[in-house]
C-alpha cells in the first residue's frame, strides 16, 4: 500500500517536470535584434579630421573633429504588445575602427512588431537628473552641468577659409528640441534567425534640411535657444531607416 | 560480512566528512575577506573593480605595504611614495619627477586620486590601459626605479608578511600580483570630503567669491546670451573635476606649445597624429596643494595657470575647438583666441579650486605609510 503511493507520487512528479520542460520549450525564446547605425556626410563617407565637406550655405570647407549624440528611449510597438529597453540611453559615436554604431537589444519577446520609436537627445526627466542610466554620465563629455542638463548632439570641428581654420561648436540641448523618430517596420524581419536594422545617420542634415544654414555665419550655438531650435529641426531629420538594409552610401539623393 | 561492510562504509564516510570540513574551515580561514562598506559620493557615478583583482582588505593592506617599500627598487632607496607623497595629494612638488637615476624624468608626477573614475587610460600620454599594468611600468623603469621583476619576486619571498599576505590575497608572489596589489590600494585613493563635497552635500555655502567661481567654472561662455564662463567644465567634470572616461574623451590640447613645437603626446601611444599634443586632463581635486602644474610642470602657480588659459593659448591644428571658441568678448576677429576673464573672474576661480582641497585625504592614516607609527619608522 505504501509503496503504490510512493510510486504514483514518483509519476505524478516525472509528469509535472516534463510538462514543464516541454511548456517552457514551446514559449518562443526572446530574441536579439542589432541595430546598426552608419554615417555620411551628404553623399560622402565620414572620415573625421579632414576638411573635405562644403559648408553648405556658404564659403570654405568644413571638418568633423567630433561628433556624438544620444538615442534614448527605444520602443518596438506590436499588434501584440511592445517592447521597451530598460535604461535606454546610448551615446552614438562614429570614431571606432568599425566607424559605425551597434545597439544590441537582448531579450526582445519574439513576435512581429510594426514600428520602431526613439528620441533623438535626452528626455525631460533624465535631463534635469544627475542618475546614472545607460550612457549618460553627470561626469560625461555630454554633460553641461546640472542645473543645465546634457547636449544632445555634440559637433566639434572647424571651418577652412582662405587659408585659415575658424572653430566651429555646436552643441545642442535643452528639453524642447528632444526629437523622436519613428519608421515602420516590415514584420518579416522577425521571421529572421538574427534580425538586423540598418539605420543612416548624414551629419549634413544637422546643418541642411528644414534650415540651411552657413557655418561662416553661425560657427557656434550653445545656449541660444533660438539657433539651437534651428539646430534641432534639422537633426530631427538626421537619422532613417534603410528599410533593406544599407551600405552607408548606398541610396543617396 | 555485510555489517563489516556497511560500518567500513560509514567510518569512510565519516572520515571523508571530517577531513573535508577541517579543509573547509582551513581553507576559509585563508580566504581574502571583501572590503566592507567601500562607497563613494553618489555624485561621482558607476566604478568597476576588476574581477580579476577584487578589493579585498588583504590585497589593499599588501598594496599599501608595496607602495610604500623601498625595496620596490633596483637599490632599495625609492619607492612609489618618493614621488607620491600624500601630504602633497601623492605628487612631489617638482616639476617632472626624480627617481633612481637623478635624471630628470619626462613627466609631472600625477597625482593619484579617485582613479575609479575618469580616463581609463593611465600616465600623460595614456600609455597604460589598466592600473594594474601601470603600476609595474615605474618599477623597471631604469631612470624611476629601475627594479627587475623575478628579482623583486625574490626579495620579497624572504619577508614572512609578505609571503602571508600575498598568500591570502592572491595565492603566489608574482609580478602580476605584485601590480594588482598595488591598483587595488590605488583604487582607494578616494578624495570627497573637500569643501566642494561639503557643499554638494548641503553642508555648507560658498563664499560669494566661490560661488562666482563655481559658476565660471561650470560654464563654457556664450556672448549671444550674456553667459560668463571660465570654460574649464569642457574638459574637467562637473563633481570629479578630471577628464571624461570615454574612449579618449578624457585627453585634451590645451594650447600650451606652437605647432612647430608639438610634443607627441597621446599620438605615442594610439599614433593617430589627430592625438599630437593631447594630454591627460588631470583630476583638479586637491590642486591647491599639487603645484607645479601641466604635464611637464612648466607652472609654478595657479594664478600662472589661469594666466594662460585666459591669454596665453598658442595654436597648433590639433587644439582643442572649445579653447579657441570660448570668449567672453565678441571676438576681434574670428582666430583670435583669448578668454577675456576679468581680474575678479580669474581670482574667483581660483578660489574654488581651492575648495576643492581635502584634508582628510591629505592625512588619512590608513592610506599613510605603514612602516611609521607617530613618526617613528616601524
Amino acid at each position: 500500500m505504501k509503496r503504490s503511493i510512493l510510486v504514483s507520487f514518483f509519476i505524478l512528479l516525472l509528469v509535472v517536470i516534463i510538462g514543464l520542460a516541454l511548456s517552457s520549450q514551446r514559449a518562443a525564446r526572446p530574441m536579439q535584434l542589432k541595430l546598426n547605425f552608419l554615417p555620411v556626410v551628404g553623399g560622402q563617407p565620414l572620415v573625421l579630421d579632414e576638411p573635405r565637406y562644403a559648408n553648405p550655405a556658404g564659403e570654405g570647407r568644413f571638418k568633423i573633429r567630433s561628433f556624438q549624440f544620444f538615442i534614448s528611449n527605444i520602443r518596438l510597438i506590436g499588434k501584440s504588445g511592445q517592447y521597451v529597453e530598460p535604461e535606454s540611453y546610448h551615446l552614438v559615436r562614429f570614431d571606432s575602427a568599425s566607424g559605425k554604431y551597434l545597439i544590441t537589444l537582448d531579450n526582445v519577446p519574439r513576435q512581429k512588431y510594426q514600428e520602431i520609436e526613439f528620441g533623438i537627445g535626452v528626455d525631460a526627466a533624465a535631463n534635469g537628473a544627475i542618475t546614472v542610466s545607460g550612457d549618460l554620465d553627470p561626469n560625461g563629455r555630454m554633460a553641461w552641468s546640472w542645473d543645465v542638463g546634457y547636449k544632445f548632439v555634440l559637433f566639434e570641428g572647424g571651418l577652412m577659409l582662405g587659408g585659415t581654420q575658424y572653430p566651429l561648436v555646436y552643441h545642442v540641448g535643452f528639453d524642447e528640441n528632444f526629437k523622436t523618430i519613428s519608421e515602420s517596420l516590415d514584420g518579416e524581419l522577425f521571421e529572421q534567425q538574427a534580425p538586423s536594422l540598418d539605420f543612416r545617420v548624414d551629419i549634413l542634415r544637422m546643418f541642411d534640411a528644414v534650415n540651411r544654414i552657413d557655418m561662416s555665419v553661425l560657427s557656434n550655438v550653445k545656449f541660444d535657444r533660438k539657433d539651437a531650435k534651428r539646430l534641432a529641426e534639422n537633426f530631427a531629420h538626421m537619422v532613417t531607416l534603410c528599410p533593406m538594409g544599407c551600405s552607408p552610401l548606398e541610396g543617396i539623393k | 560480512m555485510i555489517r563489516t561492510v556497511v560500518i567500513a562504509v560509514v567510518v569512510a564516510l565519516a572520515v571523508v566528512i571530517a577531513l573535508a570540513a577541517i579543509f573547509g574551515v582551513f581553507a576559509q580561514s585563508r580566504k581574502p575577506a571583501p572590503i566592507e562598506g567601500f562607497a563613494a559620493p553618489f555624485v561621482f557615478g558607476r566604478f568597476q573593480i576588476p574581477e580579476s583583482n577584487p578589493l579585498t582588505i588583504e590585497a589593499v593592506e599588501l598594496g599599501r605595504r608595496l607602495f610604500y617599500d623601498p625595496r620596490l627598487s633596483g637599490d632599495n632607496t625609492v619607492s612609489c611614495s618618493t614621488c607620491h607623497k600624500q601630504h602633497l595629494a601623492f605628487t612631489d612638488g617638482l616639476k617632472t619627477g626624480l627617481g633612481i637615476s637623478g635624471k630628470p624624468l619626462a613627466f609631472n608626477s600625477m597625482s593619484l586620486a579617485n582613479l575609479l573614475w575618469g580616463p581609463r587610460h593611465f600616465f600623460w600620454d595614456g600609455r597604460a590601459a589598466s592600473l594594474e599594468e601601470q603600476a609595474l611600468i615605474p618599477v623597471q623603469h631604469a631612470d624611476e626605479m629601475a627594479q627587475n621583476l623575478d628579482l623583486l619576486v625574490v626579495e620579497l619571498e624572504d619577508d614572512s608578511r609578505y609571503r602571508e599576505l600575498f598568500d591570502i590575497a592572491y595565492g603566489e608572489i608574482s609580478a602580476s600580483s605584485i601590480g594588482r596589489a598595488l591598483a587595488a590600494f590605488e583604487r582607494t585613493l578616494v578624495s570627497s570630503n573637500s569643501r566642494y563635497d561639503q557643499f554638494l552635500r548641503g553642508d555648507l555655502t560658498l563664499s560669494a567669491e566661490e560661488e562666482l567661481g563655481r559658476k565660471l567654472f561650470m560654464a563654457h561662455p556664450d556672448v549671444k546670451v550674456s553667459l560668463r564662463g571660465g570654460n574649464c567644465i569642457d574638459c574637467h567634470s562637473q563633481f570629479l573635476t578630471g577628464g571624461f572616461s570615454s574612449r579618449y574623451d578624457g585627453f585634451s590640447n590645451n594650447g600650451l606649445d606652437e605647432e612647430q613645437h608639438l610634443p607627441p603626446g597621446l599620438a605615442q601611444t594610439t599614433g593617430d597624429q589627430a592625438h599630437r599634443g593631447l594630454f591627460k586632463v588631470p583630476t583638479l581635486r586637491n590642486i591647491a596643494v599639487t603645484a607645479p602644474y601641466m604635464h611637464d610642470g612648466r607652472f609654478s602657480t595657479l594664478d600662472e595657470v589661469l594666466d594662460h588659459y585666459n591669454e596665453g593659448i598658442r595654436w597648433s591644428s590639433t587644439l582643442s575647438p572649445l579653447i579657441m571658441e570660448a570668449d567672453n568678448l565678441n571676438k576681434e576677429s574670428p582666430d583670435h583666441i583669448s578668454l577675456n576673464l576679468g581680474e575678479g573672474e580669474q581670482t574667483a576661480i581660483i578660489a574654488f579650486l581651492h575648495t576643492l582641497t581635502d584634508h582628510d585625504f591629505l592625512t588619512a592614516e590608513k592610506i599613510s605609510d605603514p612602516f611609521v607609527q607617530n613618526g617613528q619608522q616601524r
